[in-house]
């Protein structure tokens, strides 16, 4: 048997000054086992060995939406930056430390994601929004895992007929001589916004910026302003006309 | 080939049970006052989903072999897609991606109902027992 190492004894919990535990759930559920059992499942065929989990696992776990916002806040306070960053996205990542091709467990590239990033520039009269009307493509090596509504075929099907409404639904009012570009995401090309820097921000160093490039401003359903430094939180509706997959 | 004949997407009695009997991450969370937003088992999922969708999952002696995706990412979605309006419409995600991975790989014959089941009688058994 293991021998379990620092182990606590009745009377280690609660001393006076500790902080109380952070709440846990504390019962097994039934998705919790079904994750795991088809996991060992898929090992015990041979579809993957424990070892590429763990590794890929560990990739999965290292994705956020950070490097990009990073990228954001370089490109407002860098004009070089900025042109290599809409000219050549891949190459720009590296600068935040993203390599597209060999960060991946596969070190060439990720089956999903693909190896193009398209770095897409607002201006005052522009404003660009990203969807995957296929599926739900999205700059994972960048931007981390998409928001559940991303995936919806609601946001997929009416961002591209009616991304003016959409966009109003999010908070975000545009002006009518605003033009709005929806950015199809596919197998080949993965975008994120690059959007206007806010007035209120002069002086502010990288890390500052940063803050204030959330997510939803790269995916471009938001635009950065100073104090906000989370993303809305949007009820996920169902599909009307669920959408027919032409694919195969 | 995705799995788009009905005949694929029909109810799987295992899988059926527990989207409704099993209780999602936001009711967990929400009893035992947890505010992370993904259960924890979200990115060992994303991992499999992942691993499934590589081009070359085997690695012999340093080399990668190259071998077809056992389930490609555009088809695994467009059946969670599916599944999702559907068999799983009353399941929210992520617990209904989950769902919907286990039903793709079990339509394409790479393990079975009953396979599922006795291994999730195992798990559990695991996970309760201390």
């Amino acid at each position: 048997m293991a021998k379990v190492l620092g182990e606590k004894k009745g009377a280690a919990h609660g001393h006076e000054g500790e902080h109380p535990p952070a709440p846990m759930v504390d019962e097994v559920s039934d998705f919790e086992v079904l994750e795991m059992a088809v996991r060992e499942l898929a090992i015990e065929k041979g579809l993957f060995t424990a070892e590429d989990h763990r590794r890929w696992t560990e990739y999965v776990h290292s994705l956020g939406p950070l490097p990009a916002a990073r990228l954001v806040a370089k490109a407002w306070l860098d004009p070089e930056f900025k042109k290599l960053a809409v000219n050549d996205g891949v190459k720009a990542s590296l600068k935040v430390g993203v390599d597209w091709i060999k960060s991946p467990p596969t070190q060439f590239g990720t089956p999903s994601d693909y190896c193009n990033l398209r770095v897409l520039e607002d201006t005052p009269k522009l404003k660009h929004v990203v969807v995957c009307t296929l599926c739900s493509c999205y700059p994972r090596p960048i931007l981390g895992q998409s928001p559940e509504w991303y995936r919806t075929p609601a946001y997929r099907r009416r961002l591209v007929r009616w991304p003016r409404q959409v966009l109003s639904e999010f908070g975000l009012q545009l002006p009518p001589d605003v033009e709005i570009r929806v950015a199809d995401s596919n197998q080949k090309t993965r975008y994120m916004v690059l959007p206007v820097r806010p007035a209120g921000t002069e002086g502010w160093t990288e890390e500052q910026l940063a803050e204030i490039v959330t997510r939803d401003c790269m995916i471009g359903v938001a635009v950065p302003k100073p104090g906000v430094t989370s993303n809305v939180k949007m009820p996920v509706h169902r599909a009307v006309h669920p959408l027919q997959h032409g694919h195969s | 080939m995705a799995l788009l004949e009905n005949d694929d997407l029909a109810p799987i009695g295992v899988l059926e049970g527990i989207s409704h009997r099993g209780r999602p991450w936001v009711d967990l969370a929400a009893q035992y006052g947890v505010t992370n937003p993904d259960p924890p088992w979200k990115v060992t999922l994303d991992a499999t989903c992942d691993i499934l969708a590589a081009e070359s999952c085997a690695r012999i002696d340093g080399r990668v072999e190259a071998s077809e995706p056992v389930l490609p990412a555009l088809e695994r979605r467009s059946e969670e897609d599916e599944l999702a309006a559907t068999v799983y419409a009353g399941v929210p995600f992520p617990e209904r991606q989950l769902l919907a991975l286990a039903h793709s790989l079990i339509r394409r014959g790479l393990f079975d109902e009953e396979e599922l089941a006795r291994r999730m009688e195992r798990v559990h058994e695991r996970l309760t027992s201390a």
